[in-house]
């Protein structure tokens, strides 16, 4: 097996009382997509705020690249190489498309407050360098070229997740936490966005890891190396697409939806 | 962002990025720049206070505007942090034994400056590490303690015994000397002030368009978000804290030439109020806010000024037996700031740099206005 990249063990989580994860255990490897899914209100979200640092679980171990990090704070995970989106879009809405990207490179630049006051030389290099980097790197790969210079808050919502998951890249994460990339898109852009994910993880300059959650399980299925399914915070399968669509507990898990389960929106 | 003129391509990141990107604008902040080294001969003499009263509040108004208006954090009290600045210049000037030829060379004020903005960033920090844990109203209440400590209790109680000169130290004229210039006419001060707030605003925007100010205006729009991509909020919240101290200090090192003394009065909470009206009257996240905020108050005052002393004259000369309504309308000038902040938030909540943009843009998209949003 390739080397494990992320690794959840025992995971507890509740809030006042409820229970929101309890016992959640599972490995991401290097280079895969690993998906979780699960109906509403299942814990995919607080599973990846757990990961990220926003939420930090009542037990259970967290490592990255075989560091526990259970206890480090957000900003520390980002600089180890950990980007996400968000399921509700969390841009920064009064800068442009592009500051938000430069913000996405915030770890990699190290210019100091004097020499940003002067900016005339050393910053100014770093912040050319880095908008190379974002537009040959990621504008181009993401075909956002028309909007860069446009405020985040008019745009449209399909272009908005399209922002976030440039601004996630700008960190150059080894790991990715997509929450819901494909949700409220349209078909075209559904397939913009799951040909970016396939990009991101399969082009040798990117190789990301991806952690994915969706709801739409044709793309799921596709795209993920491996799934794992909660339900009410509990983990109940995991395994190739294949074996998670016929474990009969996540069947039973999404009855009543049955019918839509395997249907792609194509 | 702003539009600019069709036809208007670059060919490099970095033309791309340059501040004055086009041959207008350049042109534009020259005369810009020509206007305001001229000035002196431009209005008459009894101005120039005004203008210089003008570049005060810029430069106080700009650690405001940094806090409230880039890294989203609401501070009341800046004017404790002028008051630090103030009173650390005048004090270095008065108390500490000089050699004389730092004091012939004019070297003594340059260097209380500085370490006027440092001890007013520290101040500032002190006062902002709450921010650490608290937002928004529980962080407007512990900035108005730096206010309430800082001047009624600390500079007023302790710091203007010092000397046991009573209330407020002055300085002797020609104490505060720049190099070869001692400051002492109106036209120096206000060259004096013009060059330290283009000095700040320069700063300023230097460190808008790099990292640390792009992880504030991060921390303001969505903090969550921010520290998620990487960014250290509570250092980042400090260093904001830090900077707009700085400004304060300095802010308050410069009044001190202008005064020829420093008293606490100088630094009431109705400072720290004004400043932040300036913002949300000039506009709320804008360089030119400052500006525009600065001036439109400290004119719309004057003009208040010259028209109640007017009227008081007029009342007082042809009808002396109503005189006591013009101790009535002394009031005026305060009211009016008062109406003023109303009427913007009510009707120009983006306060008047927002004005000034949509002009622009109308200029630059000319005759196709439409297609600006
Ligand atoms: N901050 C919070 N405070 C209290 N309860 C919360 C909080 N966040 C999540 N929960 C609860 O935890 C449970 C799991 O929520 P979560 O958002 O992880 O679901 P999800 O699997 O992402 O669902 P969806 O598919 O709708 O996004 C829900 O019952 C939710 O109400
Ligand atoms: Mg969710």
């Amino acid at each position: 097996m390739s080397d494990v990249i992320l690794e959840a063990r025992n995971i507890f989580l509740s809030f006042h009382g409820v229970a929101a994860l309890t016992n959640v255990s599972f490995k991401v490897h290097k280079g895969e997509i690993f998906s979780i899914i699960g109906p509403n209100g299942a814990g995919k979200t607080c599973m990846m705020n757990c990961i990220n640092g926003l939420y930090h679980p009542k037990d259970g171990q967290l490592f990255l690249k075989g560091v526990d990090i259970t206890k480090m704070s957000p900003h520390k995970r980002a600089s180890m190489g950990l980007s996400r989106t968000f399921q509700k879009i969390e841009l920064f809405g009064g800068m442009t498309v592009l500051d938000n990207i430069r913000l996405g490179r915030h770890l990699h630049l190290n210019s100091g407050l004097l020499s940003s006051c002067i900016y005339w030389g050393k910053t100014s290099k770093e912040e050319i360098s880095a908008r190379k980097f974002i537009e040959e790197e990621i504008i181009d790969l993401l075909e956002i070229e028309s909007v860069r210079n446009e405020v985040t808050g008019m745009l449209p919502y399909g272009m908005q997740k399209r922002i976030e998951l440039a601004r996630a890249l700008a960190v150059q994460p080894e790991l990715i936490l997509l929450d819901e990339p494909l949700a409220g898109l349209n078909l075209e852009e559904t397939e913009d966005m799951a040909r970016f994910i396939v990009d991101i993880n399969e082009d040798k300059r990117w190789k990301v890891t991806c952690v994915l959650v969706e709801h739409d399980m044709g793309v799921v299925m596709d795209l993920s190396d491996r799934v794992m399914t909660l339900n009410f915070g509990v983990k109940i399968a995991e395994g190739t697409p294949k074996e998670v669509q016929e474990n009969p507990e996540v069947i039973k898990a999404y009855l009543g939806e049955v019918e839509d389960l395997y249907v792609s929106r194509r | 962002m702003s539009y600019l003129p069709c036809g208007q391509y670059f060919e490099s990141y970095l033309d791309d990025q340059k501040w004055w990107r086009t041959p207008f604008i350049k042109a534009k902040m020259i005369f810009m720049l020509v206007v305001v080294l001229a000035l002196p001969y431009l209005v008459a003499s009894e101005w120039l206070s005004v203008f210089y009263t003008i570049n005060y509040y810029i430069l106080a108004a700009l650690g405001v505007q940094l806090l409230i208006g880039y890294c989203g954090q609401i501070t009341l009290g800046h004017a404790a942090f002028v008051a630090v600045g103030g009173y650390t210049s005048a004090m270095m000037i008065l108390f500490i034994p000089w050699p004389t030829f730092m004091v012939d060379s004019g070297l003594v004020y340059p260097i209380s400056i500085i370490c006027a903005g440092f001890t007013a960033a520290m101040w500032s920090v002190l006062f902002g590490l709450p921010s650490a844990r608290v937002k928004g109203f529980y962080l407007i209440m512990t900035t108005m303690a730096a206010q309430w400590i800082t001047v009624p209790l600390v500079i007023t109680q302790y710091v203007s015994q010092i000397g046991g000169r009573g209330q407020s130290f002055s300085l002797p004229p020609g104490l505060i000397k720049i190099g070869p210039w001692t400051i002492d006419d109106d036209v120096k001060i206000y060259y004096f002030s013009a060059f330290l707030v283009l000095l700040c605003l320069l700063a300023m925007g230097n460190i808008l368009r790099s990292k640390i100010g792009r992880a504030w205006i991060a921390i303001r729009d969505n903090d969550i978000a921010a520290e998620t991509m990487g960014v250290n909020i509570v250092v980042y919240k400090l260093i904001a804290f830090f900077v707009a101290g700085f400004f304060a200090g300095i802010a308050g090192a410069f009044w001190i030439s202008a005064l020829f003394f420093v008293s606490p009065e100088h630094y009431e909470w109705f400072y720290s109020l004004l400043w932040v009206g300036i913002i949300l009257i000039g506009g709320v996240g804008s360089i030119q806010g400052i500006v525009f905020g600065s001036a439109f108050v400290v004119i719309i005052f004057k003009l208040l000024e010259m028209g109640v002393l007017g009227i008081s004259e007029f009342v007082m000369t042809s009808y002396p037996e109503i005189g006591w309504v013009t101790t009535k309308i002394i009031f005026f000038k305060e009211s009016a700031f008062g109406l003023a902040i109303i009427f913007f938030l009510i009707y120009e909540p983006n306060g008047l740099s927002y004005r000034y943009w949509q002009l622009k843009n109308y200029f630059n998209l000319w005759p196709f206005s439409y297609t600006g949003k």
